[in-house]
């Protein structure tokens, strides 16, 4: 019965806070100065009449609360509403996006938790080893690095060897065969997920280092040791399982802005992902993707969230509300 | 799914570095593709929606054009081989190519050509406002045979050929279904792949924001391109195309920024710098009803002490790495041979902008900045990011330095482009004290540029607040004089008393710079730009050497 109500609970905390954020959204990019009009409309001999003709085309024409009503409306049916900019519909635009900033995201963040968890329980294992230094050296090294100025680096030094922008080969017209597709996808995600990796991994092995060796001092692990258990075993099968809730904590957080995070690595390699799409979008005010986009982040985040709260709930039932 | 299955497999291979077998070369059987980088993306195939340059480009290969450019700026026949102007100059007749086909194998005909501009002017107010420039004036576009285009405008119209060459023909029997009622189906139609072509490419495939790929039309009416087709990657970040370049996995780059030319010609790649359709200025608000705090921006004496204060000489060899020159005209010298040649830069000299101060009595106060009107000479510079994204930064730094010598302190305000339109235009342009921006005119005809100073272009393109009848008039009348002599006087005139007013402070022009492979040759450029919205000459041309 407490599971319920626990869930029940952050279920419709969840579903407000989509709801507060939607609103949010709505009015956040209207008050910022300029509008999708003025750009669209700044051609040489434009005219007054052209103007307007966009603002009655985009909706601008009515006041912001008709407009907030609209959207609500078109919402709850499914609707993210028409581009400006491209005329077309946002949920078919950023559909394709979505897709291809889960696999940049997806792999840089799977990549970057499994570095992270290996170099972490390393160091604990060798804890004050050079092997230990080295490692949280260079992991607060990287992490403290700025994503797009490590994607520079890693793009200049890898110029001629690893595909530079995009996310596959463009150039093909035909279709290749699947494998062929994906050894080229693959070459090109190896820069925007190295960054990822490289940026993020830092932090996952300093959280699992210190989770460790929180738990190798605990008496259950020395008495495992005692009993003759190999040193592998005692780490990865009674250490690390128990060391695992800061460090679930962690990655189910992470996972909520594995997302928005990807917006700067996505523009440096030219990724088309929802990072490049909101970015550009914000440059044109183009608001129904800008809301789209963020609308897409937001549930992330907050499903994510909720995800996490739930597997914390499981591993601890110590956890509350 | 196949999308997913493919990610999973490409992070298994890309981990086992298999992915450098995937490669693409730029062969297929049919011949040579040409890869071009861009860092701007198409916004629409619907020439109705779109707005950006590398659309229009675009157009320019899939949709034939009445006329185009040559690489020495002169119109010649497209789709139109004649053309001819009754004696009042209200009458245009063209003879257009015979036989001529769609790529769905209708026929292409001068009907078209009156469609697209009838339609055009019939909804100028409306769906099609974004293209009414080009058919401003024009009463009627009839077709006494399907050869023959005939134009009545309401008055002499000088720049016919600048507009008909900017307008994308559309094949009637794909379009006429959404022009019906009040024609807003035109901007609803996304005009997606394959579309139907009459230039001497056909649109194969466009993936928004990454690619458009383009095939050879063999039904094209004109001369056959010597390369198989072409593609266009888009890029969001300038670093990411250019090492795309270096590595062989593009052939050319539309916009190369002034600091990779040293590094791409050291790599080998040819660089070409033309002179630019760009200028960048310093706006001084000039609109008498400005905000008292900067009332003073509308003396003449204070703007002349400004225009002294800006070293060009060290602006283009510092920032534009000499990629450019010092500017003087707002015509730029890439637009034909419309720029004023006799005006000059002003020359950099603080102690005349100094001697002007005091002159206009504007002294310092105790911290050396000059007091106007009771209140230092303090201002804020709106850069837009168009603007502080490039090399304009490092002018306005030098600007700063210079202007903190004459007494004159300024502040970057960095806005992005829409803010900052908001900034310029708010309040009917009372409220802003200086921008720096950069404006693109045409490659063929000034008409544009001179159209930004009008006060008819105020609220919408008009950023500095200028407004007078002796300019409107001048416009009014270049765009009537059908002599090109007459028309240049005119043109001429124009530009002097814009560098008198000092409304736009002329700082410099940027060069167009490109890059490609040396494997290609036989590209020209059309207004610094092989890739052209204004011709379809550089890409019939092109070809791989050997």
């Amino acid at each position: 019965m407490r599971v319920l109500e626990y869930v029940l609970r952050r279920g419709i905390f969840s579903l407000v806070t989509i709801f507060l954020a939607i609103t949010g959204n709505f009015f956040l990019f209207r008050v910022l100065p300029g509008d999708a009009v003025s750009n669209l409309a700044k051609v040489p001999h434009s005219t007054p009449e052209l103007q307007h003709a966009l603002m009655v085309r985009f909706g601008l024409d009515k006041s912001k609360w008709d407009q907030y009503l609209i959207y609500l409306k078109n919402l709850l049916h499914g609707d993210l509403g028409v581009s400006f900019t491209y005329q077309e519909s946002v949920s078919h635009l950023l559909l394709d996006d979505l897709e291809n900033t889960v696999v940049l995201a997806g792999v840089g963040t799977l990549g970057a938790i499994f570095i992270g968890i290996l170099s972490g329980v390393m160091s604990a294992w060798r804890r004050s080893s050079p092997l230990d230094h080295l490692n949280t050296g260079v992991a607060t090294l990287v992490y403290s690095f700025p994503a797009q100025w490590l994607g520079l680096v890693l793009l200049i030094l890898f110029a001629g060897v690893l595909p530079a922008g995009g996310m596959s080969d463009q150039f093909l017209f035909d279709s290749p065969p699947f494998w062929q597709h994906a050894a080229d996808v693959g070459g090109h995600l190896v820069l925007p997920a190295a960054t990822m990796i490289l940026t993020a991994y830092g932090g996952y092995t300093l959280v699992v280092r210190s989770s460790v060796l929180e738990t190798l001092g605990e008496d259950y692990v020395l008495t495992a040791r005692a009993k003759g258990i190999p040193a592998r075993r005692v780490v990865w099968r009674h250490a690390v399982r128990n060391a695992l809730l800061p460090i679930v904590t962690m990655v189910a957080l992470d996972l909520g802005y594995v997302v928005g995070g990807a917006v700067l690595v996505e523009v440096i390699f030219s990724w088309p992902g929802l990072g490049m799409a909101t970015f550009t979008a914000i440059g044109q005010r183009d608001y129904p993707m800008i809301q789209g986009a963020f609308l897409i982040l937001t549930v992330s985040v907050i499903l994510l969230n909720f995800v996490a709260d739930l597997v914390c709930f499981r591993l601890d039932r110590r956890v509350s509300a | 799914m196949r999308k997913a299955l493919a990610a999973l497999a490409a992070v298994l291979l890309a981990c086992s570095g298999l992915s450098a077998c995937a490669r693409a070369g730029s062969q297929t059987a049919d011949g040579d593709i040409y890869r071009l980088g861009s860092d701007q993306a198409i916004d629409s195939m619907n020439p109705f929606v779109s707005v950006v340059t590398t659309a229009f480009a675009v157009y320019e290969q899939i949709y034939p054009t009445l006329v185009q450019l040559d690489p020495e700026g002169r119109f010649v026949a497209e789709f139109a081989s004649t053309w001819t102007t009754s004696e009042d100059g209200r009458t245009w007749t063209f003879r257009t190519h015979p036989g001529a086909t769609w790529s769905d194998g209708k026929p292409l005909t001068a009907a078209d050509a009156a469609w697209t501009l009838n339609t055009i002017a019939a909804f100028k107010d409306g769906p099609t406002a974004g293209l009414a420039n080009y058919v401003s004036d024009l009463d009627e576009a009839s077709t006494p045979d399907p050869n023959t285009l005939v134009l009545r405008y309401s008055r002499p119209v000088a720049n016919v050929l600048n507009r008909l060459m900017s307008v994308p023909i559309l094949p009637e029997h794909v379009w006429r279904e959404y022009a019906g009622g009040d024609g807003e189906a035109l901007t609803t139609f996304p005009n997606n792949a394959p579309v139907v072509s009459g230039g001497p490419f056909v649109l194969v495939r466009h993936v928004p924001k990454q690619v458009a790929l383009f095939k050879r039309n063999p039904a094209y009416y004109g001369p056959k391109p010597h390369i198989a087709g072409f593609g266009i990657q888009f890029f969001s970040s300038d670093d990411a195309m250019i090492t795309a370049l270096k590595s062989r996995q593009l052939d050319a780059v539309r916009t190369v920024p002034s600091t990779s030319v040293a590094n791409l010609e050291s790599a080998g790649f040819e660089v070409i710098s033309s002179p630019g359709l760009r200028f960048e200025s310093i706006t001084v608000n000039a609109n008498p009803k400005q905000r008292p705090e900067h009332r003073e921006l509308a003396d003449p004496l204070l703007r002349q002490a400004f225009d002294h204060t800006i070293n060009r000489a060290q602006i283009v060899e510092t920032s534009l790495l000499g990629h450019g020159r010092p500017g003087a005209s707002i015509i730029p010298p890439g637009t034909a041979n419309w720029a004023d040649r006799s005006l000059q830069p002003t020359p950099f000299d603080l102690g005349a902008a100094n001697r002007l101060l005091d002159q206009a009595g504007y002294r310092r106060g105790p911290d050396g900045t000059r007091i106007a009107n009771g209140h230092p000479m303090d201002y804020p510079v709106i850069l837009p990011e168009d603007t502080y994204g490039g090399a304009g930064l490092r002018s306005f730094q030098i600007i700063r330095s210079d202007f903190a010598k004459i007494g004159v302190r300024l502040t970057a305000k960095l806005l992005d482009n829409a803010a900052a339109n908001e900034a310029v235009m708010a309040n009917e342009s009372q409220d802003f004290a200086m921008t720096m921006w950069g404006w693109s005119g045409g490659t063929g005809d000034p008409d544009d540029t001179l159209n930004y100073l009008t006060c008819q272009s105020w609220g919408i393109l008009n950023d500095t607040g200028y407004c007078s009848e002796e300019w409107d008039d001048l416009y009014a009348r270049q765009g009537a004089a059908m002599t090109p002599a007459e028309r240049h006087g005119i043109v001429d005139e124009m530009q002097r008393l814009a560098a008198r007013e000092r409304v736009l402070l002329v700082i410099a022009y940027p060069d167009s710079i490109e890059a490609h492979s040396r494997e290609w040759v036989d590209l020209p450029q059309v207004g610094g730009n092989s890739f052209s919205s204004e011709s379809k000459i550089p890409l019939l041309s092109v070809r791989r050497a050997g």
